[in-house]
C-alpha cells in the first residue's frame, strides 16, 4: 500500500535576502515516511524548517534536490489535492465572505456539490463549534474563529490526509482542547494527520511519532519513547524497612533522601538501577516502588537546545 | 471550467460586497450629475455634452476599478494567504489566474451595466433615449479596453507589490491611451529614419485609438474606419498574450 507521505533525501535552498550570491539552507537532506493512520507532530523553533517542510508537501514550494511523495505522486498532483486538507498558520480568508461562503467556494473546488455540501459543510461547523455564525461576514470574526473556519475547509471534503500548519496557534484553552479532540476524532476516523505546533505537550499528547527539527536538519523522528536517549531516563526506587534497620539501610548507598518513613534513592543508569535493586533484594527491604522516569517532550527539546546554542 | 468559474464567482462576490466599490459608483453618479450642472452653462448640443460625459465616465470608472481592485487581485492572496488553502485544492494555478481574470471581468460587466442603467435615465430625462441603442458599440469598446487592462493588473499582480504593479499598469493605460497622438506628432516632426523606428514602435506599445469610437458615435460620424471587429480580435490578442504571460511567471513562482 502506498505511504501518505514520504521523503527521501530532501533539501530546499533559499536565495540570501540581503546577499544575492549567498544562499540560506532551509531544509537539510530530509527523510522520513508517514504511515496511514498515524498522526505526526512537527516541533522546532522558528526558523527550523517545519513550515518550509510543509510547503513542499503541498507543492507551493519545489524542493532544491531530493524526492517527495504523497500517496505515492509528486505534490501538487490534482488528484493527490482531492486527498488532502490543508491548514496554513494563521489562516485569513476572505473578510466579505461568510463562513458559509467559504466552506461551499472549497467544497466546490474539491468536487463537491448539492445537498451534500450544505449537509457536510454544516456539519463541520457544528464540529468546529462556529455553526451559529456561519452567516456572519468574516470580517467580524475573531483570531480564534478565523482559525476554526480554517479547520473547516480543511476537513470540508473528509480528506485522508490533514496537513496542519500551527493548528492551535491563537486559540483560547477550550479552543484548544476541541482542536486536540478533532484530530484525535480524525485519528479513530482513520485519517492520517501531519502537524507542527511550538506548543510540546500537545504533540507529544497527541502524536504517535514525533519529528524534531533543528536548524533544517531533522534531529530524530520516532515516538516519544523512541526519540528518548537511555542516558536521559532517570531511575529511581523507593523501599522501606523496620525502624531498627534503618541505620544500616543508610549505609546502604550514598545519596539515599528519606521521603515520609521511605527512603529513595536515584540511579544513573539502568546497571546502576539493577545492582540497587538486586542489594535492597538481598537486605529484605521492602520495595514500594521502583521506576524510569521518562523525561518530557519539552525537557528533549530544550536540553538539545542548550547543546546546540539556543535559548 | 468549473473551477474556473467557481474561483470566478466568489472573486466577484468577495469585491462585489466591498464597500470600496459604493464609494466609486457614488463618486461616477456624482460625476454624471456634475456633467448635468456642466450642460446648463455650455453652448451646443445639450445631448452630445451629455453623451459625451456619460460615455467618458464609464470608460474612466471602469479603468480606476479595474486597475485598483485587478493590482492586488493576486498579491492579496499571497500576502494575506488567502492563496495557500486555494492551491491546496485541486486547483491549477492557471485555473486560478483566469478565475481571478473573469470574476473581475464579472464585475466590471456588472459595473458598466449600472453606469449604463444612469446614463439611459440621463438620456431619457434629456429626450435622447433613441441614441442610448446607437452608443452600444462603444460601451463595448470601453469593456475591450477595460479586459486588456484587467489583464495586465493580473500580470502585474503575479509579479510584484500592489503599489509598483499600481503604477505599470497605469503606465500601460497611458501607454495605450496616448501611442496613436504621441507617435503622429513625433513622426510629423522628426527625420524620416526616426519616423519609420517610431511607427514600427507603434506596433509594439498598446494602441487604444482602436477602442475609441465614442466620440464618431456621439457627433453622429459614424464609425469611419474603425472596426468593432478588428477591436475585439486585438483585445483578446493582448489579453491572451498578457494572461499567457502570467500564467508561466506564476507557475514558476514559490508560494512562501
Amino acid at each position: 500500500m502506498t505511504q501518505p507521505v514520504e521523503i527521501k533525501n530532501v533539501t530546499k535552498t533559499f536565495r540570501h535576502p540581503m546577499k544575492v550570491w549567498d544562499t540560506i539552507e532551509a531544509v537539510k537532506d530530509f527523510s522520513f515516511s508517514v504511515q496511514t493512520g498515524e498522526i505526526v507532530g512537527f516541533v522546532g523553533h522558528n526558523g527550523a524548517g517545519k513550515t518550509t517542510t510543509i510547503k513542499m508537501l503541498m507543492g507551493f514550494i519545489a524542493p532544491t534536490s531530493g524526492e517527495i511523495s504523497i500517496f505515492g505522486h509528486k505534490p501538487g498532483n490534482r488528484e493527490v489535492r482531492y486527498k488532502i486538507g490543508f491548514l496554513p498558520e494563521r489562516p485569513y480568508f476572505y473578510s466579505e465572505l461568510t463562513a458559509m461562503d467559504v466552506l461551499k467556494y472549497f467544497g466546490k473546488l474539491s468536487g463537491m456539490k448539492g445537498s451534500n455540501l450544505i449537509d457536510r459543510a454544516e456539519k463541520v461547523l457544528r464540529k468546529v463549534g462556529i455553526y451559529n455564525d456561519r452567516n456572519r461576514k468574516l470580517s467580524g470574526y475573531s483570531k480564534g474563529m478565523l482559525q476554526r473556519i480554517g479547520l473547516a475547509q480543511a476537513l470540508i471534503h473528509d480528506p485522508e490526509l490533514v496537513i496542519m500548519d500551527e493548528p492551535m496557534s491563537g486559540l483560547d484553552p477550550i479552543g484548544r482542547r476541541e482542536v486536540k479532540e478533532i484530530i484525535r476524532t480524525l485519528r479513530k476516523d482513520g485519517k492520517t494527520v501531519i502537524f507542527s505546533s511550538h506548543i510540546l505537550s500537545d504533540i507529544e499528547n497527541l502524536s504517535d511519532r514525533v519529528l524534531i527539527i533543528e536548524n533544517g536538519v531533522k534531529k530524530s523522528f520516532g515516538t516519544v519513547r523512541e526519540i528518548i536517549q537511555p542516558e536521559n531516563i532517570k531511575y529511581s526506587i523507593e523501599f522501606g524497612c523496620a525502624a531498627a534497620m534503618k541505620d544500616s539501610a543508610f549505609s546502604l548507598f550514598k545519596g539515599i533522601k528519606v521521603v515520609s518513613d521511605r527512603f529513595v534513592i536515584d540511579c544513573e543508569n539502568i546497571g546502576d538501577f539493577n545492582s540497587k535493586l538486586s542489594a535492597i533484594v538481598q537486605k529484605g527491604y521492602t520495595i514500594y516502588d521502583a521506576k524510569g522516569v521518562y523525561p518530557s517532550l519539552e525537557e528533549i527539546v530544550f536540553k538539545g537546545s542548550a547543546e546546540v546554542g539556543h535559548e | 471550467m468549473n473551477r474556473i468559474f467557481n474561483v470566478s464567482y466568489y472573486t466577484f462576490l468577495e469585491m462585489v460586497r466591498n464597500k470600496v466599490l459604493y464609494i466609486l459608483l457614488f463618486f461616477a453618479i456624482f460625476i454624471f450629475v456634475l456633467g448635468i450642472a456642466i450642460t446648463q452653462m455650455t453652448i451646443g448640443d445639450e445631448l452630445n455634452i451629455i453623451s459625451d460625459i456619460g460615455l467618458g465616465t464609464i470608460e474612466i470608472f471602469s479603468t480606476v476599478l479595474s486597475i485598483f481592485l485587478g493590482i492586488s487581485l493576486v498579491q492579496k492572496e499571497l500576502s494575506l494567504k488567502t492563496l495557500h488553502p486555494l492551491l491546496s485544492r485541486p486547483l491549477s494555478r492557471a485555473e486560478f489566474i483566469l478565475g481571478k481574470f473573469f470574476g473581475m471581468i464579472l464585475l466590471i460587466v456588472v459595473e458598466i451595466a449600472v453606469m449604463c442603467f444612469i446614463f439611459a435615465a440621463l438620456l431619457f430625462v434629456y429626450g435622447g433615449i433613441d441614441r442610448f441603442v446607437g452608443y452600444m458599440p462603444a460601451v463595448y469598446t470601453i469593456f475591450l479596453q477595460t479586459s486588456t487592462i484587467i489583464a495586465v493588473a493580473v500580470l502585474c499582480s503575479t509579479l510584484t507589490e500592489p503599489a509598483v504593479a499600481a503604477m505599470l499598469t497605469i503606465s500601460f493605460y497611458l501607454t495605450g491611451a496616448t501611442s496613436y497622438n504621441l507617435v503622429y506628432a513625433i513622426t510629423s516632426r522628426t527625420s524620416e529614419t526616426m519616423a519609420k523606428i517610431i511607427t514600427a514602435l507603434r506596433y509594439i506599445l498598446p494602441d487604444f485609438s482602436h477602442f475609441n469610437i465614442k466620440d464618431n458615435l456621439v457627433y453622429g460620424r459614424g464609425l469611419d474606419g474603425l472596426s468593432v471587429g478588428f477591436a475585439s480580435f486585438y483585445a483578446l490578442f493582448i489579453v491572451v498574450i498578457v494572461l499567457s504571460l502570467a500564467i508561466i511567471f506564476f507557475n514558476s513562482k514559490e508560494i512562501n
